[in-house]
């Protein structure tokens, strides 16, 4: 049985569903608690399962990483809330020189099912230093996965599926998304890690995207419908592991890729997406594969250049168009 | 030490050669300024020289081979030297044998010419997947122009003629369908349009001379052809003017020339007498003898009239424009000469950049097959060609009376960004009264 509910609801019954279910899954973060979320996500959480395993943390983002780490090393399984992944900057040491690395520094001997999630990417003239899209960033870490859910469907999938998962993921949200709503089937299920999904078939370019994005090239690919130009959308659903099997399938049928990730452009999820492609379609490409980021600046306050920096449909339209030699 | 000779850049726009001929064999003396061989470059056949003494150890380009500027052609032994020094003693090369060979050879030429040629004659600029169903549909890439950036030959273009080609093959032979995609390479022989052989077709007779299909690859002088009448068609706004002149005075004045010449050698031809005219007809319209250099436009001082010449069929066919040089201040007789000369000349051996470098206007006269009307693309730097067709006998109008008369049509095609058509216009009229009043040709 279905129902439509908003994204923040699809990522709470994720957690609650596994709490219910799990007695070692347990939240800690800032204002999880008392306050029901900074953004509500846990709203309600504390009165269902108590103060021991919904925790809320002082504001010291590698103190409570650190205490999460420990505790799935010691076999609970955490789920730690950034308020914002932009400050999980300052736990950097946690999340990717402990988490991810544990089970090979141990010879095998401690997993880490731990979970991160937060809001990822410009919330809205947030300014430069909470707009981060830590993609990219820690993407480059080996031993962690990354899930990035571009609906309530698959914010509820994808994170149950990361809290069942035995190593470290992490689940970038967004805070321009929490209100979205959708169909969200009630009973539990997972979205399995690591499989992209095509959000609209076409026949000229392959739209590769992750996350809020996604959104920008199905509005895009209205567009350039409209001109003729027939786009097939795949929405990766995680970023490591990548499905770059279900992005070759698709490149080899249009002959033509452009990727749109929301940060920067340098080693990044993108360039890796062409990379791979590239590698795989190199004899199917009738181009070079094309990239839609973030522009290479700080992330700006004011609301119109915040938009233009961030991936748009009009830049992702231009870029088809280029790719496609519709320019 | 040994000397190698290396395939000589001969013009500016020269990237490859051919030698034509060997004038040398293995074992030859040779001194500096000897001749040898003949190369073909882009533009002409020109002469090889030596430029030392020796004897010829090897020769390693096979006559009709063309090879990159650079490419060592042949190698020569020093006096005292023996074949058996052409291996060096030892691998580690000298510094003056390091430092040498910078504008030498290209170690590995047969690279150089694994790159196919895009149909304007520069690099093939192809996306992958347009290559690959280029061979899937047996598409010449060469003969395609890109629509992508720099000419790139992407998806559309290779699948619109694959298109052209897939109706003509369904309408000739509908058995005849491209191999489908698949792992094994597609029979590349299969042509645009398919083959019928006779085996095929048991009910058709054979008949002697009947055509067969087959490919041929374009000579030096084909491509060159191919580029700059593709340029000069893209990029010159042409467009034509006609007149028909009544040439009646002309034919007359010829017939008495010549019989005042018979057994001197000398025959003027009517081509000769509308170089000249062409010629001295600039004096008014100096803008028909001019350039278009993009901020400006050149006046040339010298007249020089290319003569376009056609090349037999036995030498691989093209075309040739001669310079007549300053055509406006030779007499008939030289004129006519010289173009006896370098027709000759073109048609047997070829001619030196010298001899076709220069002109500032160009006719292209078909009169000799008998075709009355045509129009010529204009040569580059040129701003004017004229085609001149036969002098034809017909029922004309002279003083408001029937009568037959010789009359002759020439077109001029113009580059609109130098000539207008009031000053095209202009120009007929001159030659108009040139030719109906030929006496003035000769003086």
């Amino acid at each position: 049985m279905s129902r439509t509910i908003e994204f923040r609801d699809a990522l709470r019954e994720a957690m609650s569903d596994e709490m219910r279910d799990d007695p070692r899954v347990f939240l800690i973060g800032e204002e999880v608690a008392e306050y029901d979320g900074a953004y509500k996500v846990s709203r309600g959480m504390l009165d269902e399962f108590g103060p021991k395993r919904i925790i809320d943390a002082p504001i010291s983002e590698t103190g409570f990483a650190g205490l999460g780490i420990g505790a799935a090393m010691m076999g609970l399984r955490p789920i730690v809330e950034f308020m914002s992944w932009s400050f999980s900057l300052v736990a950097a040491d946690q999340i990717l020189n402990n988490a991810p690395k544990m089970l090979y520094m141990s010879g095998g001997q401690l997993q880490v099912p731990i979970v991160f999630r937060g809001n990822d990417g410009a919330g809205g003239q947030l300014g430069s230093t909470h707009s981060w899209c830590v993609e990219s960033l820690y993407a480059n870490v080996p031993g962690l996965k990354i899930v990035i859910p571009s609906d309530p469907y698959d914010a509820k999938g994808l994170l149950t599926a990361a809290i069942r998962d035995p190593d470290p993921v992490f689940c970038l949200e967004s805070e321009r998304m929490l209100s979205m709503t959708g169909e969200v089937p009630e009973s539990p299920y997972e979205i399995a890690i690591g499989k992209a999904v095509t959000r609209r078939e076409g026949a000229d370019c392959t739209l590769v995207s992750f996350g809020r994005p996604v959104h920008f090239c199905m509005e895009a690919a209205e567009q350039l419908a409209k001109e003729g130009i027939d786009c097939e959308v795949i929405d990766g659903r995680s970023i490591k592991p990548l499905d770059i099997e279900s992005i070759v399938t698709s490149v080899r049928k249009t002959n033509c890729c452009v990727v749109v990730d929301q940060s920067w452009s340098f080693a990044s999820i993108g360039s890796e997406v062409a990379a791979e492609v590239h590698k795989h379609c190199f004899d199917d490409l009738d181009n070079h594969v094309h990239r839609v980021h973030s522009d290479d600046v700080p992330a700006p306050y004011a609301h119109n250049l915040e938009a233009e920096m961030l991936p748009n449909p009009r830049k992702i339209c231009e870029a088809v168009r280029s790719a496609t030699y519709n320019a | 030490m040994t000397i190698e000779i290396t395939m000589p850049r001969l013009s500016d726009t020269m990237e490859k050669g051919t030698i034509i001929k060997w004038h040398i064999a293995e074992g030859d003396e040779v001194s500096a300024g000897d001749v040898l061989a003949d190369v073909e470059t882009d533009k002409a056949t020109m002469e090889m020289q030596s430029f030392d003494d020796g004897t010829v150890n090897s020769l390693a380009v096979g006559e009709g081979q063309a090879v990159d500027v650079g490419t060592v052609v042949a190698v020569l032994l020093e006096e005292d030297e023996s074949a058996d020094d052409v291996m060096p003693a030892s691998p580690s090369p000298s510094p003056s044998q390091v430092a040498e060979p910078a504008e030498a050879t290209p170690s590995e030429p047969v690279v150089a010419d694994r790159q196919p040629k895009a149909a304007g004659g520069g690099p093939l600029r192809i996306s992958p997947v347009a290559r690959r169903l280029a061979e899937d549909h047996g598409v010449e890439v060469s003969t395609l122009v890109g629509s992508g950036p720099s000419g790139r030959i992407v998806k559309r273009d290779v699948l619109a003629a694959a298109g052209a080609g897939e109706e003509t093959r369904s309408a000739v032979a509908p058995a005849a369908k491209p191999a489908q995609r698949s792992m094994t390479p597609p029979p590349t022989a299969v042509a645009a349009t398919p083959v019928t052989t006779p085996e095929q077709s048991p009910d058709l007779i054979a008949i002697p001379g009947a055509l067969q299909s087959h490919r041929e690859p374009v000579t030096t002088m084909r491509q060159t052809i191919a580029q700059r009448l593709v340029d000069s068609k893209q990029t010159i706004p042409h467009y034509q003017v006609s007149m028909t002149f009544n040439v009646d005075p002309l034919m007359a004045l010829r017939s008495s020339l010549n019989t005042q010449l018979a057994g001197t050698g000398s025959k003027i031809s009517v081509n000769d007498l509308l170089v000249r005219a062409c010629a001295l007809a600039m004096y008014e319209n100096p803008l028909m003898n001019a350039s278009w250099a993009d901020d400006s436009i050149v006046y040339h001082g010298d007249v020089n009239i290319g003569v376009a010449i056609a090349l037999p069929q036995e030498r691989g066919g093209g075309l040739v424009v001669a310079t007549i040089r300053n055509a406006d201040r030779k007499s008939i007789r030289v004129i006519s000469a010289e173009t006896k000369a370098l027709s000759e000349k073109a048609r047997t051996r070829g001619l030196t950049v010298e001899e076709m470098s220069d002109s500032t206007f160009t006719i292209s006269n078909l009169g000799m097959f008998g075709v009355d009307d045509f129009t010529a693309i204009i040569n580059p730097p040129n701003s004017a060609i004229l085609a001149a067709g036969a002098a034809i006998q017909k029922p004309v109008v002279r003083d408001g009376e029937l009568a037959v008369g010789y009359e002759m049509n020439a077109t001029l095609s113009n580059d609109h960004r130098v000539v207008d058509g009031a000053t095209a216009a202009q120009y007929l009229v001159s030659l108009r009264e040139f030719i109906e009043n030929p006496a003035q040709i000769l003086v």
